[in-house]
């Protein structure tokens, strides 16, 4: 599918425990260059919070995450330290879609994505204008570059969302159900601004409940139940023989995905 | 009722009054500056999630919002100097209970207007590799201000209204000048009314703007 490189994200044995609540019980994954994985999953089967410990939103209780070859945080004793000023060059780097968008409300669209250039890399204004203006028109939206979120729609919101994360030109992206607060109408633009990406080699981490793109875009599925990997696959087998029962129940619980008439 | 209304002495002692306008005036904003500047950092406290941080901020903000603010002015000009070997004259004690007083107030301001965003905009900030400071001066801020300004002026009301209450540790503020006035001219009805008449002049246009700016901001929600 897309032209495969070197390995962009490694996550070895990674657990996460809120309280007494281990939601991740040991999870092992690898993105090469220009793939793009899906997560699968019930709710509460821990795949938000994988994508979290990918740009350490939240810290992971045990195992390694590896970017770019480079493990982060220092292991000392057994445990794995992280400091603030090693997370920050991470998530400059690693671009994230949240489910509600999160936009700055009180920024126009193209001060939303010149937000990331300007303060964090401190880039010249005249270059994060124009990064702006780049990336809003790669998702379709330059006619909207001086409009407030509060005037676009919710389909909108989010590629302006997208364009914010991809003007830090970021080495991976990842997407919290990036369409699962869409209308439904308005769910096709953005899962087709995801898939333009995707052709273009962008490498990408995404959780979503839309079947059709995941048989359509992914080059691996893995399907996560109760912490875990329960089944990984590339989505033509996971999707359409899946090997497991828990996989063949999910997969039966969204009726609403027939492959022939999948959008993509 | 055969009160023969007559301002001819308030009119001759319109010195005093002005000298007295002049200190309201003089508190109010002083006590307003100091108390908002400390309650950014009482706010800020009260976050933290250090023990030994939040819980002095939490005592103080529910100490001072929860006795009367005459009764703070009245301790810190007899009690204090007790405590603290230093010379406490009427402004001072009257200056230390109206800016604490409002500190408090103005803290939870700050906490609630921060408290007001959802951790969706912290996170699309911290996302996107801001440090801590950027996230709340770029993102945070900007939108929680906004928040905050009605009540922020609604503070500088009352604040302005409770200056008067310096009068009882004989600051020449308004009300003290109206009472000395009043003592030395036995026309307390007349002068009472000026006082008062001079006290809405003053709030009344700020209890306007509050109304205007809460309309506009109503509006670019």
């Amino acid at each position: 599918m897309s032209e495969q490189g070197g390995e962009v994200l490694r996550i070895e044995g990674l657990r996460k425990a809120f309280g007494a609540t281990e939601v991740l019980k040991g999870i092992d994954l690898s993105v090469a260059k220009g793939e793009a994985v899906v997560l699968l999953g019930a709710s509460g089967s821990g795949k938000s919070t994988l994508l979290r410990c990918v740009n350490f939103l939240e810290i992971p209780s045990a195992g390694r995450v590896v970017i770019d070859g480079t493990a982060v945080g220092r292991e000392r004793d057994g445990a794995v330290l992280y400091r603030e000023a090693e997370l920050i060059p991470i998530r400059a780097h690693v671009g994230m879609v949240f489910q509600h968008f999160n936009l700055f409300p009180h920024m126009t669209a193209r001060e939303n994505v010149m937000e990331g250039p300007r303060t964090v890399l401190r880039l010249p204004r005249a270059e994060c204008r124009e990064r702006a203006g780049r990336y809003l028109a790669k998702v379709g939206l330059a006619d909207k570059m001086d409009a407030y979120p509060s005037h676009l729609s919710g389909g909108q919101q989010q590629r302006v969302a997208i364009a914010r994360a991809l003007a830090m030109e970021p080495r991976l992206m990842l997407f919290d159900e990036a369409t699962s607060a869409l209308d439904p109408e308005l769910v096709g633009e953005v899962l087709q601004t995801m898939k333009d990406l995707s052709d273009e080699g962008m490498t990408m981490l995404i959780v979503t409940h839309e079947l059709g793109f995941a048989y359509a875009v992914a080059d691996k599925v893995l399907f996560l139940h109760d912490g875990r990997i329960h089944e990984e696959g590339p989505p033509d087998e996971l999707l359409v023989r899946p090997r497991e029962a828990r996989t063949r129940e999910f997969l039966r619980g969204h009726a609403s995905f027939r492959l022939p008439e999948a959008e993509f | 009722m055969d009160h023969v209304w007559d301002f001819t002495s308030v009119i001759a002692s319109r010195k005093l009054l002005l000298i007295g306008l002049l200190h309201t005036v003089e508190l109010g904003v002083l006590c307003l500056v100091l108390g908002l500047t400390a309650g950014a950092f009482v706010g800020a406290a009260r976050y933290s999630r250090n023990r030994w941080v939040n819980w002095p901020a939490s005592a103080f903000v529910e100490v001072f919002r929860n006795t009367p603010a005459l009764v703070q002015i009245i301790w810190f000009y007899f009690a204090f100097p007790i405590l603290v070997p230093i010379d406490i004259d009427p402004f001072l004690a009257a200056t230390l209970g109206l800016s604490l007083n409002t500190t408090a107030f103005a803290a939870e301001i700050y906490r609630g207007g921060i408290q007001s965003l959802g951790r969706g905009q912290w996170e699309a900030a911290r996302a996107l590799g801001m440090t801590y400071g950027q996230q709340l001066t770029r993102i945070i801020l900007p939108q929680a201000v906004k928040r905050m300004v009605p009540a922020f002026m609604n503070r500088a009301v009352e604040l302005m209204k409770m200056t008067s209450l310096a009068s009882v540790i004989a600051y020449g503020e308004l009300m003290h000048q109206a009472k000395t006035i009043s003592t030395y001219n036995f026309n307390p009805i007349e002068t009472y009314t000026v006082v008062a008449l001079i006290f809405f002049a003053l709030i009344y246009p700020l209890a306007l703007a509050m109304q205007q700016v809460e309309r506009r901001l109503r509006r670019s929600e």
